[in-house]
């Protein structure tokens, strides 16, 4: 078992996890009171569901390539893969957490205001534990999406490894070289993680949701 | 004291002036779609109209005109109004002593004074032993009375109440409203009840407020509205049955579609030889089986036993005007009403009440209001 890969898998899919979660926190907060240009920023946010991978990877290796981040290059690095990640994980993220603030009802936001609250303190005391659900959902979402991700870090990263050789460009690796039973080990691992991932997102989200966020009133 | 003044054209006209005083209780009154839940939203800063001024113990809360836009319009954060929504609103992460803290994050108290003047609005309501429940685990009537101590717990300088009994089983409203009445003596505040039962308008308020389309129609004490609408419109929004069209000329009053004249004061307020709509409370009529010279014939069309009550419907003879009238089982028996027999109504004239016909659609009304 590739050891080395399963780590660096792990280790990218919890850095991504923790670094787009505020921001899919506050890009979906912020969504909510945008009107007009709404439709197309949550097109945008939603492209790397449908763009393939390659023609992500391909604008990234052209917009970042031979460029540095305080000193860490952006293309053939963990930087660069973790930085591809983010991008590629944005629907994932912010997609449940702003479906989590939208099902809260409008009149408990303004039974908040009438109580003297604050938009901090309506954000932290009422949305932000009342769209619990959807944030703990996009946290396992982008793990697991992130522990599968292929095609972007193989196009961003190659396959360096204990650097950008992820479970997934390991797999390939392996089966590019015959070596299917350890092929095979690491796709039941990636597929039992995966599994275990979305099944608790589905538990997380399939309890009554209307109690906790005001949304049946 | 509350003064509210607001004026919007678009997107739906608005055109309130009204004034409540510390201690009273004034409810609004209109159909669906109203406006009237507008109004008492725009008070309490949720929305704003383009302009008009909302003042509050001589704080001003939101002014603003069409042509200098808003100078001034404190957030529903700033302004000191207590809430209560329809459906509570309560915020369904917290049990109910939690919620009616939250109003009170801002205050000087600390964690433990918070939890105990919660623990004291609670008691006050009746419901102390509900304090650790969640939303979820309360009754309709027990929310609605921890949101009432929400509302009440950063002791705001006014209380707005919109529909709150509206979702309430009767038994629960009748005894929301005995803890309304009470708090209302120790409150001493200005309280707006919106609401579209006139009962319990009639009921609780000391003065009503009638809005048709974004418009007060008319300000005036429940036995007041109830008696002497301002037009027929009011009338017609405050359920006055027997309400009837004719034609007025220095205080002779000819009924439409009957040969009848009923000599009625004349104020002055209506030009000679107008069309006007009137109405004649129940205590106006009189019912008698003897014919006098001012009696109007009429045939019972209908009776309808209701307990104790009877309400008929008299049919004006040589006309297409119906009366209805209630009176005890008693009356009834006694004049030996039944059905399709003869009667003689009386009017009392000084009871009649008469008021300019205008249409709800007529633009001039609303030009004229501008």
């Amino acid at each position: 078992m590739d050891i080395e890969a399963i780590l660096l898998s792990l280790k990218l899919a919890f850095w991504t996890m923790v670094l787009i979660l505020p921001f899919g926190i506050w890009v979906a907060h912020k969504l909510l009171r945008l009107n007009k240009s709404r439709p197309w920023i949550e097109a945008a946010l939603a492209l790397p569901l449908v763009l393939p991978p390659t023609v992500l990877g391909y604008y990234f290796l052209v917009g970042f390539g031979g460029k540095n981040f305080f000193g860490v290059p952006l293309v053939f690095s963990f930087s660069g893969i973790l930085l591809a990640s983010l991008i590629v994980n944005l629907p994932f993220a912010i997609l449940p957490i702003q479906r989590a603030f939208e099902a809260i009802n409008p009149e408990i936001r303004e039974a908040a205001q009438v109580s003297g609250l604050s938009k901090w303190q309506i954000f932290r005391l009422i949305e932000l534990p009342l769209a619990w659900r959807g944030i703990i959902s996009a946290g396992v979402m982008t793990f697991a999406h992130t522990l599968g991700e292929f095609g972007v870090v193989l196009m961003v990263g190659g396959a360096i490894p204990g650097e950008t050789k992820t479970v997934s460009i390991a797999i390939y690796d392996k089966v590019q070289s015959f070596d299917t039973s350890g092929a095979g080990m690491l796709a039941l691992l990636l597929l039992a993680t995966s599994l275990v991932a979305i099944g608790t997102s589905y538990g997380v989200f399939g309890r009554n949701p209307s109690r906790s966020n005001g949304g049946g009133n | 004291m509350l003064k509210v003044q607001l004026l919007q054209k678009i997107p739906m006209p608005i055109q309130i002036n009204l004034e409540c005083a510390s201690g009273e209780l004034h409810a609004l009154v209109g159909p669906s779609g109203s406006g009237k839940t507008t109004v008492l939203r725009t008070i309490a800063g949720l929305r704003q109209t383009s302009s008009g001024k909302i003042e509050c113990d001589s704080e001003i809360w939101f002014e603003g005109n069409e042509f200098s836009s808003i100078n001034k319009s404190l957030s529903a954060a700033q302004r000191s109004c207590g809430f209560l929504f329809q459906q509570y609103a309560l915020f369904p992460h917290l049990n109910a002593i939690e919620n009616v803290c939250i109003p009170l994050q801002n205050s000087n108290f600390n964690q433990d004074e918070r939890t105990n003047i919660a623990r004291e609005w609670l008691g006050k309501m009746g419901i102390s032993e509900l304090a650790e429940r969640m939303p979820h685990q309360l009754s309709g009537g027990q929310q609605q009375r921890v949101a009432l101590a929400r509302a009440l717990a950063r002791q705001p300088k006014i209380l707005l109440l919109d529909e709150p009994f509206s979702a309430i089983d009767t038994p629960t409203r009748q005894s929301l409203y005995k803890t309304l009445a009470d708090l209302r003596k120790d409150l001493n505040i200005p309280i707006l009840l919106v609401t579209h039962d006139l009962r319990e308008a009639d009921l609780l308020a000391d003065r009503i407020t009638v809005i048709d389309r974004g418009i007060a129609l008319q300000t005036a004490a429940p036995q007041t509205l109830f008696q002497k609408p301002r037009n027929s419109r009011v009338a017609q929004l405050v359920g006055i049955n027997n309400m009837f069209q004719g034609i007025f000329d220095s205080g002779k009053l000819s009924w439409d579609g009957c040969n009848h004249i009923f000599l009625v004061a004349d104020k002055g307020k209506i030009p000679p030889n107008s069309r006007v709509a009137w109405v004649v409370p129940q205590s106006g009529l009189s019912v008698h089986t003897n014919q006098s010279n001012s009696s109007v014939s009429a045939i019972v069309e209908k009776m309808s036993s209701l307990g104790q009550i009877a309400v008929i419907q008299f049919r004006v003879e040589a006309s297409e005007n119906t009366i209805e009238w209630e009176a005890s089982s008693a009356e009834v028996k006694r004049l030996q009403m039944r059905v399709g027999g003869q009667m003689h109504l009386e009017f009392d004239g000084t009871q009649i009440h008469i008021m300019p016909l205008r249409s709800i659609n007529d633009p001039r009304r609303f030009q004229e209001s501008l």
